[in-house]
């Protein structure tokens, strides 16, 4: 090879490692940055849920009905009726209602959501469409199979029937993006008849 | 038929304490039934045979493109009663409307859905008197596999890899692929094959 040329292709490595060394803190900075911007989203979420709950403490309780699964096989939903101070308004009271169900049952083998799971947002648009956002552990936590994603979903649906009826159907998101499936099964890109907790297709 | 053992290549499905992957026992599934099908004189497909990901399009893109194909998806649970078997069709759908005799993809299930859901009941049927603890009936779920294949098509999902030991897993197999076999035989005289791929389908009383 022409020295030359051997000369230019080391000074062309040496300027690639020099860029490499300086870039790659900063690179590792950054990602660090977007895992702790990710992280107190989520326990915004949750800062604003426990507001929201001692918004409403002074409320009077009523009876509400939550749907966890009738026994550890997670063959079906059982109702549980359980006394929170709910808020009339329909927003507060679903994120209520479904932050409840997140925390779980006393039974912790009656879950049909991932104990690591956050509600991030809550929404009704105007023809009764909700859209609940949820933290990606919904999905990343949430045991593989046909069976576990349709009952957690009809967990969902069936407390949100059951306590907001202002609710017609629902669109699940998760981390703020619609997905195609919740973990490699159930289809997430269509909305969910909320009487029926049986999906249909816009 | 085309045979889907779920899940693959990077994908392992449901996973086991004991290292069982759904991934692998859908494989060996799926060779069993298709020797059972193959027996009664029916063409067997695969979406794979080896361990490889298609995509759900590239899955049901293989069914569309037969005429008169069933479409069965091979699923191992990570929850559920273990020793118990469930067959899922889709819930209903909105019939879509046709563009010149075309099924949206999207869509494509909805025509098809009370042959599967009589393919389904048929299925169930069988691994039902198998498998005590197993339903009677097709249960349903809105399933993204499903929804995008233009065939009689259902999931059949065994509880589960959470079983301690894989050999009780493995014993089943044979069993459920049998009752599988019985279930297409029994369904197949009611199946009026549509004249291309893709086409709405017909059904005999």
């Amino acid at each position: 090879m022409n020295p030359k040329w051997r000369v230019r292709i080391v000074v062309g490595l040496g300027i690639a490692v020099l860029a490499a060394a300086i870039y790659f803190p900063i690179l590792k900075k950054r990602v660090k940055l977007q895992a702790l911007v990710q992280q107190k989203s989520e326990e915004q979420a949750r800062r604003e849920l426990v507001q929201s709950l001692n918004a409403v403490s002074d409320a009077p309780k009523v009876k509400a009905k939550l749907f966890w699964a009738s026994d550890a096989d997670d063959s079906g939903l059982a109702p549980t009726t359980v006394e929170l101070p709910l808020s009339n308004e329909p927003v507060l009271r679903a994120k209520q209602v479904l932050n409840t169900l997140l925390a779980g049952p006393v039974d912790s083998e009656l879950r049909t959501v991932p104990s690591d799971a956050a509600l991030l947002a809550f929404y009704i648009l105007p023809d009764g469409t909700a859209i609940a956002d949820f933290s990606e552990a919904m999905a990343n936590s949430i045991p593989s199979g046909v069976q576990s994603e349709q009952l957690a979903v009809d967990s969902i649906a069936k407390t949100l029937e059951a306590n907001v009826p202002q609710v017609k159907r629902l669109k699940i998101l998760i981390h703020g993006q619609e997905v195609e499936t919740l973990a490699g099964h159930l289809d997430l890109t269509g909305t969910f008849p909320v009487s029926t907790a049986a999906p249909s297709k816009k | 038929m085309v045979l889907d053992p779920a899940h693959g290549g990077v994908d392992p499905g449901a996973r086991g304490t004991g290292g069982v992957r759904e991934s692998d026992i859908v494989l060996d599934l799926a060779a069993q039934v298709k020797r059972g099908l193959e027996a009664q004189g029916f063409q067997v497909l695969r979406t794979r045979s080896a361990n490889e990901n298609p995509s759900f399009d590239e899955r049901s893109a293989l069914a569309n493109a037969q005429t008169g194909g069933i479409f069965l998806s091979l699923h191992i649970s990570s929850t559920g009663l273990s020793g118990t078997v469930r067959v899922y069709t889709m819930p209903d759908m909105p019939i879509p409307q046709a563009n010149g005799g075309l099924i949206p993809w999207d869509q494509a299930q909805a025509p098809y859905l009370s042959l599967s859901r009589r393919l389904g009941d048929a299925v169930q049927g069988e691994l039902a008197q198998k498998f005590k603890g197993s339903p009677a009936e097709v249960q349903t779920a809105f399933l993204r596999q499903l929804r995008t294949t233009a065939a009689p098509a259902i999931a059949v999902e065994i509880s589960s890899v959470s079983i301690q030991d894989k050999t009780e897993l493995d014993k089943m197999l044979p069993g459920v692929a049998e009752a599988i076999v019985r279930g297409v035989v029994a369904f197949r005289p009611s199946y009026v094959t549509p004249a291309v791929p893709g086409a709405a389908p017909g059904a005999k009383p």
